[in-house]
């Protein structure tokens, strides 16, 4: 063997190793359903028909919800005016009473807010604090809640264990309530996306840095394979385009999506919003076993 | 002179009222500490090294079992290497809440004597922009936050970025524990904890989570972090400080929050600031409504800036 072979050889076996590295599955199981549904509700703005409006929508799915404790899980980063950064407060109401009226055994509201340590003055600022006390529903901070460790099922961000809040791994249906924004660092930030604020600042920091670094799609994937939510409920009736998650601009897609499947919802938001799902890393790697990605198994409820 | 009576009354007023709001906050304090030592976060039955230091300080001056098991439940949860870990059963890895157990110990006079092993462990502790590589990175490929690399500070966690908050705190506890144990190093690193603070204020004053600017675009400075920034920055005359001060006197007017407020009245107290009168008359609102003083951080940080702002103690005071 000459020095040209020599190096041709180790080229190849190291290409080969890399390749097998990233096409290495990475996660336990596979979780995608045979079909996937999805529910497209127009709402022209937020009011109380949407507490009428949301619970339709929720029959139309048959969820087996009775005697299960939900956890809602919202979006709520930064109150700035005239912005639409955060979940609605009043279609987070509206999906707590639509669960316990499906007989639910409790709804609570949980959200780690990734930059605002006080989540009191959040609450107060987002209208959310006076919705849910409207309402009789409780809050959790999952920023400072009781934690358990967690093996992660998926291996992304080569973090292995994460601290996880008690509150969301007690609970028996976990819905992702996202706000439908673009995002500067994740393209976009949908129902995957918004499961990273169930990861507690009391071990990660304001913000979870440590996720940042160890991959923030890659984060994303392995919290969702850990905990993946059962259902979603975005928030699209005023969404945000351009400089996202706090700087964009409000855009009018008079929509709420309902979805059983977060990839199915996820793709179908993006598709909305004239993106391509299989652009956005996570998305697309999360429809190898997260949920469904492509349009032919996920079926439109009317 | 009328007006003069009549505000002497006035504050005679205020001030038993607060005596018998802070006695009640610390008999409630002392109500929920563990059986094992300390305070959890919420309603958990883990004690975490946060909530029980603000408690600690809370509670400096009672002499009840709880301030002594809070003592030793800090001594046993600290990590070989002379950090403390977030909570009980943490993974040993130490975290920003080394600098907070450190401003507790000193100002309860725990007799601790460890402090070189912690304040080694600080001062070999920075925010990754400070390593070469990364502050290489951030000088020329990955511009979208706008911040000086040269001027690092603390992160949360090891092996992370440096932020707002965890650097303030550092600051204190390396100014607090200077006078016995200050070396060269430890004051360049306050010096540029101090320049990192400032260089990472927001344009129209006070503190985000960490940069100012983010895509070109200005960030919403919060309460909390303003307030504890400006306890690192005491004694100084820069203007970034005299603007963030400003900036704090009017984000204070409505704020019903009793955490944001009792950052606040701690500030205001340190930099014996006119606004300290009006902050503390809105935390004393805050804390009768119950819904604000549902966890035990507010709690501990209420009684602690009651104290301050009658001028018995402040543990974030910096001689």
């Amino acid at each position: 063997m000459n020095r040209r072979d020599w190096l041709t050889a180790s080229a190849a076996v190291t290409g080969s190793a890399l390749t097998m590295r990233f096409q290495r599955r990475r996660y336990s199981r596979d979780f995608r359903p045979k079909i996937s549904r999805i529910a497209i509700l127009n709402a022209d703005q937020y009011s109380d028909k949407l507490d009428q409006l949301l619970f339709d929508g929720l029959r139309l799915f048959h969820l087996d919800v009775r005697g299960k404790s939900v956890l809602l899980k919202p979006n709520i980063v930064e109150c700035i005016p005239e912005k639409p950064v955060n979940t609605d407060a009043q279609l987070i109401g509206a999906a707590a009473e639509a669960f316990l009226r499906l007989d639910a055994a409790s709804v609570i509201v949980g959200e780690g807010p990734g930059h605002h340590r006080d989540t009191d003055l959040l609450l107060h600022e987002t209208g959310l604090g006076d919705q849910l006390a409207h309402r009789k529903i409780a809050f959790v901070d999952l920023n400072r809640d009781e934690l358990i460790k967690t093996r992660l099922q998926a291996n992304y961000s080569g973090l292995g264990n994460l601290w996880l809040p008690r509150t969301v791994l007690a609970s028996d249906f976990i819905v992702s309530m996202p706000k439908v924004k673009t995002h500067h660092w994740t393209g976009v930030t949908l129902s995957l996306k918004n499961m990273f604020g169930i990861v507690p600042g009391c071990r990660y920091g304001w913000p979870k840095n440590v996720l940042h670094w160890a991959g923030i799609h890659e984060s994303i994937l392995d919290i969702c394979a850990t905990v993946r939510p059962r259902f979603v409920i975005a928030d699209a009736i005023v969404a945000m385009e351009g400089d996202g998650p706090l700087n964009g601009s409000a855009r009018y897609l008079k929509t709420v999506v309902l979805g059983d499947d977060p990839v199915a919802a996820d793709s179908t938001l993006t598709r909305f919003m004239g993106i391509r799902p299989e652009s956005v890393a996570h998305i697309r790697e999360a429809g190898r076993f997260i949920g469904n990605l492509q349009q032919s198994v996920i079926s439109e409820l009317m | 002179m009328g007006m003069s009576i009549f505000r002497q009354i006035f504050c005679l007023k205020n001030l038993i009222s607060f005596m018998v709001l802070l006695e009640h906050n610390q008999a409630e304090l002392e109500e929920r500490t563990l059986t094992t030592g300390g305070w959890a976060s919420g309603s958990g039955s883990r004690a975490t090294v946060e909530t029980t230091c603000y408690v600690l300080m809370a509670l400096h001056d009672r002499s009840g079992p709880a301030r002594n098991s809070a003592i030793d439940f800090l001594l046993r949860v600290r990590n070989q290497d002379g950090s403390w870990p977030a909570f009980e059963g943490d993974d040993p890895e130490g975290c920003w809440t080394t600098a907070l157990a450190l401003i507790a110990l000193r100002f309860v006079n725990a007799g601790f004597t460890g402090v070189d092993k912690s304040l080694s462990w600080l001062l070999e502790n920075k925010g990754r922009e400070g390593h070469w590589c990364w502050k290489w990175k951030f000088k020329t490929v990955d511009r979208a936050v706008q911040f000086n690399p040269d001027k690092f500070g603390w992160p949360w966690f090891p092996g992370t970025v440096s932020w707002i908050i965890p650097t303030a705190f550092t600051v204190i506890a390396l100014k607090q524990w200077h006078a016995c144990c200050g070396t060269e190093r430890i004051t360049d690193r306050i010096h540029l904890g101090i320049d990192m603070l400032r260089d990472r204020a927001c344009p129209q004053g006070g503190w985000n989570a960490g940069n100012g600017i983010v895509f070109g675009a200005a960030l919403k400075p919060h309460v909390d972090s303003t307030a504890i920034a400006l306890l690192a920055l005491s004694r100084e005359a820069d203007p970034v400080d005299i603007q963030a001060l400003k900036w704090l006197r009017e984000a204070c007017v409505g704020c019903p929050s009793a955490f944001s407020l009792a950052w606040s009245v701690i500030a205001f107290s340190t930099h014996e600031d006119p606004a300290l009168d009006h902050c503390f008359a809105d935390l004393h609102r805050a804390l009768f409504l119950k819904d604000s003083v549902s966890n035990i951080e507010t709690l501990g940080l209420a009684a602690i800036a009651i104290n301050a702002a009658e001028g018995k103690a402040n543990p974030f005071m910096v001689i």
